[in-house]
């Protein structure tokens, strides 16, 4: 489905916002930025295509983070069961300690190091002599004090530079003390985001984690949740509603997920993918490898839950041929609507006819315009830090993308079919069949395909082109993470944060639909913003300049 | 993490962090090379925080674009202000090739938007891991754009070169180093920060004005990081020390230098002694009474405006002084912990000492050996006359150690970061958020520790804190968080108490006074046919018991449940683990075979309240077929309150519960590791709070009648002179007869290599605890699946198949 042109969006405004901003550029930066913004126009002849994942422009405030903050922040931090050890010096240990509200909660008997931060705290002579005796060490005192079952280590800029061997000292840890130790080299430089760690991660789960378990799940409706990482709750209330169904979760990758789940991965009938980006690879991976098809859902927003519900339910009838979870399916929707239905229309009311920026990571800036649409509100400008091409445009042009220096340093994974653990879960004509009514199966038609006409999208959109397409697009909340957002809430226009929820939460499913509306309506209708008056409102924005030697 | 160690080299590193602390030094933290929880940041953020305090002045971290986003997420977490930071975004290429590239590139498109009057471009671990020559790459980027008025300020700042405390300061010696600096004299102070919040700055601002110096305070964040809302915003940063003023710091008259624990080779005042001639003055924080006048009286032969003997002043720090009057009764039962950077922490714990809150931990994570002995003549009075016991003064400290020590040393509110709100949640103690970083708290930039006012608004907050406290009943929060409570609605009675004291006033009770007739019917098993209770039945009683429970929940140093040896007879040891139907089967086999059997015991082979679903199971289904056999089990008390109730309802007439210590500094040695409803406790904390769930346990199970035992293991220069007091303790709850064995050295476990106790010792030890509780003279130390009369244990038929099991 196309969406037709929203009567929101400043048309005129949006065709010469990006021209502006690209203006203040030298000719380099010019040519370069220019190909990572684009406004959206469905009538063009041929798809529109923009550039993503390469090399952020050194000097330019990006919000992008490093690979290490993929890796260990994003992938691994959920993880309750594991004793993430980072190994490099303290300042990274530190910036990923509880930073993220990923939520955990043990199971009875179930460890959890959520809470924790463990780091080898490496100085200048273990920069300059090695930090490999310290690493053994660390691993000892962990085994020693917290009796971990997992341990996995991550390193930081400076280990793979002074060349400690994490991986064979992984390899002693797991023969000493019988448990899964895993190295991730996760360091900063590599590739050019978070993007790079997440599939670092990806690919050490597959090689060590995934298929080690023998687990088999009890029903014929089993299903891992991958790329959902449970902040402010998120992952709860998608799994309440799951479990009303009648699904069998075997295991999240990775909010409030456990390492003891995740080796039986293999043993699921579907998997079910929400943030493509960061998870993408395992799905893929776990089809090569398993035979498990896996299919795009969108939890955030009533309607896209609704489909996602349904596409499930699809499949497995498809594969049982009972379509008693169809009806199930049904029933729960509509007895969940039954609930919400009065306070979603209150919101819709106060909610309709605003505008945002959406500027969240590699998923979200996608996912939130559905439950945006479902309040009335239509996204001005949209983009993803740390995305690739086929977040944007759709998996069709994975084939089409150039691999580079950077993403050829991180390695790709072909695996073959593991003997004895792979199963063909629908046949051929079974599975074209299931296509011509679920499109997500096993596909990702990306953020543009949905976005309005006359809408803009940038990639990597640093803090300078934030302010100049603010003042220019004039929206009623801008949707980001908190390093971007106090330019723009200064300012006088509402912030909410789309990585943490600013405390709140959750988002995700029918009762987090109801919080989203609930806290964006609270935040647009604060009094506060009638003593403060958005500058493009008052007087041009200026740039201001110091300088009196 | 004091004596929580596994392995032989580790105990190594006790032992040194021992001997570092019987010399009254540093070294609290006993693992080497694991961090728990740090409490400190890196380099760059320093770096970055008080680059912030000059005017102008932008920041380009020359590393992986992590840094830069790392550090804007913290600041601008804490601070409520954009934070903009450049970064070189070095990438795999540049680890290979060399960063210059990229920095220059950086630059130029930083100065193209931005146009900053000043340039820091500050390095990371990567550009100082692969050898970046920055002054070299800013040399040639010079020769290249020779029109440039751009003032570049270079910093060395690795990560692993020190916290954000040293990046700090770094910064600040590479201003004045780069800076071209005017010595024409001018008659101003110079003064210099270390690390503050903007609301100090501005008291410190106000200060000078009211004594009317010209004064060049530097770096001055006031206004960056805790901006107005404007109508215009300025891409750069407003307010802040200028350029212009700071190169005139050389022609000062002199230098005030705020920063008691600055390295001296970063020192501006020293720098500009040393090239100007400039004196200087080394003062501490202001903060507390003495510091803050001390800062008063450095600066008023410089005032120029005597106006009326500086009146406003004399108010301040009268209603300073007021004010510490008014509190004195709640801030003496202050026991504070003070952690953070290290000249934070010493003034810290000055004012808290002048207050008469006794700081019973100081810690900082930086190193900074001076600290024990700046303090030591300032909190050893104190403590003395507060009669505080134990205090620690450490450096290079974790939180974890901070934990851990906050529950061994008592303490009731905890002063720093909000790093430490786990702490505070963990163990139901306020947190005074008073220093970077504050996460979860609005404000941050806000918050004032110096000067008169200052030092006054953090103590009405700390005494504010001791007061909800001590209004809050804290005893009872504290002990509902330690102690488990009883799994039924039956009422224990309990009395309350501290848990770092275990033997305070207890009250003294013996089985007989709780013995009710409604009990006394649980009991049908008199002591006199329980071998292990009565000597007369030991050699007429057959006993089996039933391995059910492999799972424990604590770590004891002597004990290992590892290997099984058919040849070997010690508690720990099984040689299967039985679900319940097989252990009910096992019972009748051995029924059958034996003809009677008195006694029903679970002994392990871990502990049997760690899995007391197979526990509860066992019993459950042996009961269904005989109303008989007495049960009996062993157990360490960790759970014990939580299942008393349930114990008496599964007629349980005996327990048998392990007790070694009745100190936690004593039990830490011994059992180094507690893990309790998810979450794991270490060292003293670990043997805190297995003790005060021992208690309660053993004093539900004697009101509700069941006969208890209480095993102490002997350990030669452990616990050796400790036996007697957990005789009388055991005694004073209840308990009916006291066990001391010797300890058996099991290869592998941490004692392995400590020394046995000799017979004539033990019988000695023994005398002496007799005249407190009665002794066990005749125990066997069964293994936790023995069957048949004590010391003669039969072989189990159906148990023909064996295997090797390692537990967990």
């Amino acid at each position: 489905m196309i969406p037709s042109t929203s009567s929101l969006i400043p048309q005129k405004k949006a065709k010469s916002a990006s021209q502006t901003v690209l203006d203040k550029y030298s000719a380099k930066v010019y040519k370069k930025r220019k190909t990572h913004m684009l406004m959206v126009d469905h009538t063009a002849p041929a798809p529109q295509e923009i550039e993503a994942n390469v090399r952020t422009i050194p000097g330019l405030l990006t919000h992008r983070g490093c690979c290490y903050a993929g890796c260990k922040g994003v992938v691994l931090g959920p993880l309750k069961d594991a004793l993430l050890l980072v190994h490099g010096p303290i300042g990274c240990s530190f910036y990923t300690w509880g930073t993220r509200r990923h939520k955990a909660r043990p199971r009875k008997d179930e460890k959890n190091f959520v809470p924790y931060c463990f780091s080898t705290d490496m100085q200048e002579g273990d920069i300059v002599f090695g930090g490999e005796k310290k690493l053994r060490t660390a691993i000892d005192e962990a085994m020693a004090i917290f009796k971990p079952e997992t341990i996995f280590i991550c390193s930081t800029c400076p280990v793979g530079l002074i060349g400690d061997d994490i991986a064979a000292i992984a390899a002693e840890a797991e023969e000493k003390y019988g448990i899964i130790c895993t190295s991730f080299s996760c360091e900063g430089y590599k590739g050019v985001s978070q993007s790079a760690g997440h599939h670092i991660a990806n690919n050490q789960l597959i090689k060590s984690v995934i298929g080690t378990g023998d687990s088999v799940p009890i029903t014929k409706l089993s299903i891992n949740i991958l790329g959902e990482y449970n902040i402010g709750g998120d992952g709860w209330e998608i799994g309440r509603v799951l479990g009303r169904i009648g699904y069998e979760t075997v295991c999240v990758l990775t909010g409030d997920g456990a390492v003891a789940d995740i080796r039986n991965a293999h043993l699921a009938e579907l998997n079910i993918v929400q943030c493509h980006r960061s998870i993408n690879y395992i799905a893929e991976m776990m089809q090569a490898q398993y035979g498990i098809p896996w299919l795009k859902v969108n939890f955030i927003g009533v309607s896209a839950t609704i489909k996602s519900l349904r596409d499930m339910a699809a499949y497995f009838v498809e594969k049982t041929g009972d379509d008693s979870i169809l009806q199930r399916t049904e029933e729960v929707i509509a007895d969940e609507l039954v609930e919400i239905q009065e306070e979603l229309d209150y919101y819709k009311q106060r909610l309709s006819g605003k505008t945002a920026f959406l500027y969240v990571g590699g998923s979200r800036s996608h996912h939130y315009q559905k439950i945006m649409r479902d309040f009335g509100m239509s996204a001005v400008l949209a983009g993803y830090e740390f995305a690739h091409r086929d977040d944007y445009e759709g998996r069709e042009v994975i084939a089409d993308i150039k691999v580079d220096a950077d993403s050829k340093n991180i390695e790709n994974l072909t695996l073959e079919p593991v003997e004895g653990k792979y199963h063909l879960h629908l046949s051929e004509a079974a599975v074209a069949k299931l296509k011509t009514t679920v499109d997500d199966f096993g596909y990702y038609g990306g953020m543009m395909k949905e976005m309005e006409n006359g809408s803009v999208v940038v990639d990597d959109l640093n803090h300078f082109e934030t302010e100049e397409f603010i003042k220019m697009l004039e929206p009623d909340v801008f949707f980001s993470g908190i390093k971007d957002k106090f330019v723009v809430q200064k300012g006088g226009v509402l912030s909410r944060q789309l990585h943490s929820y600013d405390y709140s939460g959750p988002y995700a499913g029918f009762k987090g639909a109801v919080n989203f509306g609930r806290d964006v309506s609270m935040g647009i209708y604060t009094p506060a913003w009638k003593l403060v008056v958005p500058p493009w409102k008052r007087q041009p924005f200026l740039s201001g300049t110091i300088g009196d030697a | 993490m004091n004596n929580t160690t596994g392995t032989t080299e580790i105990i190594g590193a006790t032992e040194a962090a021992e001997a570092a602390e019987a010399a009254g030094t540093t070294g609290a933290k006993a693992l080497i090379s694991l961090d728990v929880n740090p409490c400190k940041m890196c380099m760059p953020m320093g770096v970055v925080t008080a680059a912030y305090g000059i005017e102008g002045n932008m920041v380009v971290l020359h590393g992986s674009q992590g840094c830069a986003t790392y550090i804007r997420r913290h600041m601008a977490t804490h601070y409520n202000e954009p934070i903009d930071i450049a970064s070189s975004a070095l990438t795999e290429q540049g680890t290979v090739y060399g960063g210059a590239k990229n920095l220059e590139r950086a630059l130029d498109n930083f100065i193209r938007l931005y146009n900053p009057f000043a340039i820091t471009v500050a390095t990371t671990c990567l550009a100082e891991t692969i050898g970046e020559d920055v002054n070299g790459i800013l040399d040639s980027w010079r020769e290249a754009h020779p029109q440039t008025t751009v003032q570049m300020i270079p910093v060395i700042s690795p990560g692993y070169g020190g916290t954000q405390f040293e990046g700090h300061f770094a910064f600040l010696a590479a201003l004045l180093k780069n800076v071209e600096m005017n010595s024409a004299p001018t008659g101003r102070v110079n003064i210099v920060c270390g690390p503050m919040s903007p609301a100090d700055v501005r008291w410190l601002k106000q200060l000078v004005c009211q004594l009317g110096i010209d004064a060049i305070i530097v770096p001055d964040c006031s206004q960056a990081l805790d901006g107005q809302h404007t109508e215009v915003y300025s891409r750069v940063h407003e307010g802040g020390t200028r350029i212009a003023d700071v190169l005139q710091m050389a022609g000062s008259k002199h230098t005030i230098e705020i920063a008691k624990y600055l390295p001296e080779k970063l020192s501006p005042g020293a720098l500009l002694k040393r090239e100007y001639n400039v004196p200087y003055t080394r003062l501490n924080l202001p903060v507390g009474l003495r510091d803050i006048d001390a800062l008063v009286n450095a600066l008023k032969p410089f005032a120029t405006l005597a106006n009326v003997e500086h009146a406003e002043l004399k108010l301040e720090r009268g209603r300073y002084l007021d004010a510490m009057i008014d509190s004195h009764k709640y801030n003496a039962l202050g026991r504070a912990v003070v952690f953070g950077e290290p000249d934070f922490v010493y003034s810290v714990a000055r004012m808290c000492a002048e207050q008469g809150i006794m700081p019973v931990l100081v810690a900082t994570a930086s190193k900074c050996p001076a600290l024990y002995a700046d303090l030591e003549a300032e909190l050893a009075p104190l403590a003395e006359s507060m009669l505080v016991e134990k205090w620690r003064v450490i450096d290079e400290a974790d939180f974890a150690t901070i934990e851990e020590l906050s529950v061994s040393l008592g303490a009731n509110v905890l002063i720093g970061s909000s790093d430490a709100r786990r702490i505070a949640k963990a163990l139901d103690i306020p947190l005074v958020r008073a220093a970077f970083p504050i996460h979860d708290h609005m404000g941050g930039q806000r918050v004032r520790t110096i000067g008169y006012e200052g030092s006054q608004a953090l103590i009405d907050r700390i005494t504010n804190a001791l007061i909800d406290q001590c209004e809050g009943s804290f005893r009872e929060k504290l002990k509902a968080k330690y102690l488990v409570q009883p799994d039924t609605a039956f009422a224990v009675e309990t009395t309350s108490r501290c848990l770092s004291n275990p033997d305070a006033s207890l009250p003294v009770r013996t089985a007989r006074q709780y013995l009710s007739d409604s009990v006394k019917r649980l009991c049908k098993h008199p002591t006199h046919e329980h071998p292990c209770f009565s000597k007369r039945c030991a050699t007429k009683s057959t006993r089996i018991h039933l391995p059910v429970a492999p799972k424990c929940n604590i770590t004891c140093n002597y004990c290992l449940r590892k290997y099984d040896c058919p040849n070997e007879s010690r508690p720990g040891v099984s040689s299967v683990v039985l679900s319940p139907p097989q252990a009910l089967k096992r019972y009748l086999d051995f029924k059958q075979q034996t003809g009677k059997v008195a006694i029903v015991g679970i002994a392990g082979p871990g502990d049997a309240l760690a899995n007391f679903d197979n526990t509860k199971e066992t019993l459950r289904l042996i009961r269904e077929v005989d109303k008989d056999v007495g049960f009996c089990l062993s157990t360490n008390g960790l759970l014990l309150a939580r299942y008393a109730h349930t114990l008496a309802e599964l007629e349980v007439s005996h327990v048998t519960v392990t007790m070694n210590a009745i100190d936690p500094a004593i039990g830490a040695r011994i059992c180094p590791w507690v893990s309790l409803d998810n979450l794991v406790y270490t060292g003293e904390a670990a043997a805190a709070v297995l003790l005060a769930n021992q208690i309660e346990g053993i004093k539900a199970l004697v009101s509700l009648g069941i006969i208890v035992k209480v095993n102490t293991v002997y350990i030669k220069g452990v616990n050796d002179a400790h036996v007697e007091s957990v005789a009388q303790m055991a005694h004073r709850l209840g308990a009916s007869v006291q066990n001391l064995m010797r300890m058996v050295s099991v290869k592998g476990s941490v004692f392995e290599n400590y020394p046995q106790v000799d017979k004539p010792t033990l019988l000695e030890a023994r005398v002496a605890c007799s005249k407190h509780l009665s002794q066990m003279r005749h125990c066997r130390q069964c293994r936790a699946d023995a069957a048949g009369l004590l010391g003669k244990d039969l072989l189990v038929r159906s148990l023909a198949e064996r295997r090797t099991v390692v537990f967990q």
